[in-house]
């Protein structure tokens, strides 16, 4: 099934070379219908976080800026003349943010109260405490533990590339890293900008 | 007292007469058992073999496995049937035999994949109301049984005879026929006679819509939209309000990667 949608997004994938695989559902028109049955709705809910995870982890995204979402294939599938409305987009992130979600979602500064559409939502594809054993566990198997590394080059740097936290949103990195704190794994020190850490 | 009589055929006590002839029914009808004892035996010998010697191809190929439960029918016996009575009291009924004589790999082969339909037909409930096609509960085993290593092809008919066997469970799962494709139904309930028009009117035209239903069915406008609606209730169908006409879709394309 591959997309021959417009690329009209701003989310469009960076690097990654294969397009993304859509499920057999994305070809369902009433997917993009908000269900009037809500045992049809909850289940319909739980689709679409399978899908925004599975598309997020494909193309690297780990956070969502709603407006720009829905006019990327994501939300719009352009084949079928069908999108997701900015309200339907929202209950299903809301949903997702929610605990029957499992947490998978997390608004941007609080609830997705602003009617404008501008909120962004961290997509939890991993959640932070996920994160944080990734991280963990790509400094153990490089045997880094002691030594110190800039949340920069954690990020940004050619070592990590290959990695999936490779081009992470610094504040995702930060919260996961809160979480080695917590646990007294990590401890994180530095200015503003010039952020480090070091690994136990 | 033997003494007295005299000697000579008319001497010997009817009686006497009429036991050798007992006696040699008897016999003969002994032999004849016997002899389909062993024959019995033999066959069931050779059957066991068979099942030893085969019992890898009947797990893996379908159409082996088919043939295999034919010939079983065709003598009479139903190699599902066995083990569940062997779990009930009656243990001495000839089925559980024929189970201890197949090493019961072949019921636990549709004892596996039932338990395996009744996962796929409990998780996809809420979005398709418990009715759902056959042939996609296969694929669905079929590829979960990959995941857990051990490609097992799985053909329709394993699914239907794996529907069968959990029948004497009180389980509520049938399988009926919507229009020519059968499905499995795991909610109890009975679909009246338009609720089947519209799902099989879906099934050949992809969907429906209220006006659809008036001109194709001569439907009065009231009677189109309160079957729609109890199907949306039952959540048989999903809605589409973003084409000219709302559109009422059956879940059955909705598939996981």
């Amino acid at each position: 099934m591959a997309q021959a949608a417009p690329q009209t997004g701003a989310l469009e994938p960076p690097s990654t070379a294969t397009p993304f695989q859509f499920p057999g559902y994305y070809s369902f028109p009433p997917f993009f219908t908000a269900q009037p049955n809500l045992v049809t709705r909850a289940a319909q809910h739980q689709k679409w976080s399978l899908l925004i995870q599975a598309y997020c982890r494909h193309n690297r995204i780990f956070v969502l800026s709603l407006i720009d979402a829905l006019n990327s294939p994501l939300f719009h599938n352009a084949a079928l003349n069908r999108r997701l409305s900015l309200n339907d987009a929202r209950e299903v992130l809301n949903w997702m943010a929610s605990e029957p979600g499992g947490n998978r979602a997390e608004w941007i500064g609080g609830t997705g109260k602003a009617k404008t559409g501008a909120e962004k939502v961290w997509v939890y594809w991993r959640r932070p405490e996920e994160w944080a054993s990734v991280l963990e566990g790509w400094v153990d198997g490089t045997g880094q533990k002691g030594s110190v590394l800039t949340l920069w080059e954690l990020v940004e740097g050619e070592a990590t590339a290959s990695q999936e936290f490779h081009g992470m949103d610094m504040d995702l990195l930060q919260k996961s890293l809160q979480v080695l704190v917590k646990r007294g794994k990590a401890q994180i020190f530095g200015q503003e900008d010039s952020l480090g850490v070091k690994f136990f | 007292m033997a003494g007295r009589r005299a000697p000579g055929l008319s001497g010997l006590p009817a009686s006497a007469l009429s036991a050798a002839y007992t006696n040699h029914g008897t016999n003969l009808r002994e032999n004849h058992l016997n002899s389909l004892k062993t024959q019995l035996s033999v066959f069931q010998q050779l059957l066991h073999q068979f099942s030893i010697t085969h019992g890898k191809e009947i797990r893996k190929n379908p159409q082996f496995r088919a043939e295999f439960a034919r010939m079983c029918n065709a003598i009479g016996v139903d190699p599902l049937a066995s083990s569940h009575r062997k779990e009930g009291s009656s243990k001495t009924s000839g089925g559980s035999v024929w189970a201890q004589m197949l090493g019961e790999s072949v019921n636990d082969f549709y004892f596996g994949l039932a338990v395996r339909i009744v996962q796929v037909c409990r998780s996809t409930r809420a979005e398709n109301g418990g009715m759902i096609p056959v042939e996609e509960v296969r694929t669905r085993v079929q590829k979960g049984r990959g995941e857990l290593g051990g490609e097992i092809e799985v053909s329709e008919d394993d699914i239907k005879r794996a529907v069968e066997s959990l029948e004497p469970l009180g389980s509520g799962f049938t399988i009926l026929m919507l229009g020519s494709v059968p499905m499995i139904r795991s909610v109890p309930r009975e679909l009246n006679i338009d609720q089947s028009t519209v799902l099989e009117a879906i099934q050949v035209l992809g969907y429906v819509t209220i006006s659809m239903l008036r001109i194709n069915l001569n439907w009065e406008k009231a009677r189109a939209l309160a079957v729609m609606d109890d199907l949306v209730a039952e959540s048989l169908v999903w809605v589409d309000t973003q084409g000219d006409e709302k559109e009422y879709w059956t879940p059955t394309i909705i598939r996981d990667v």
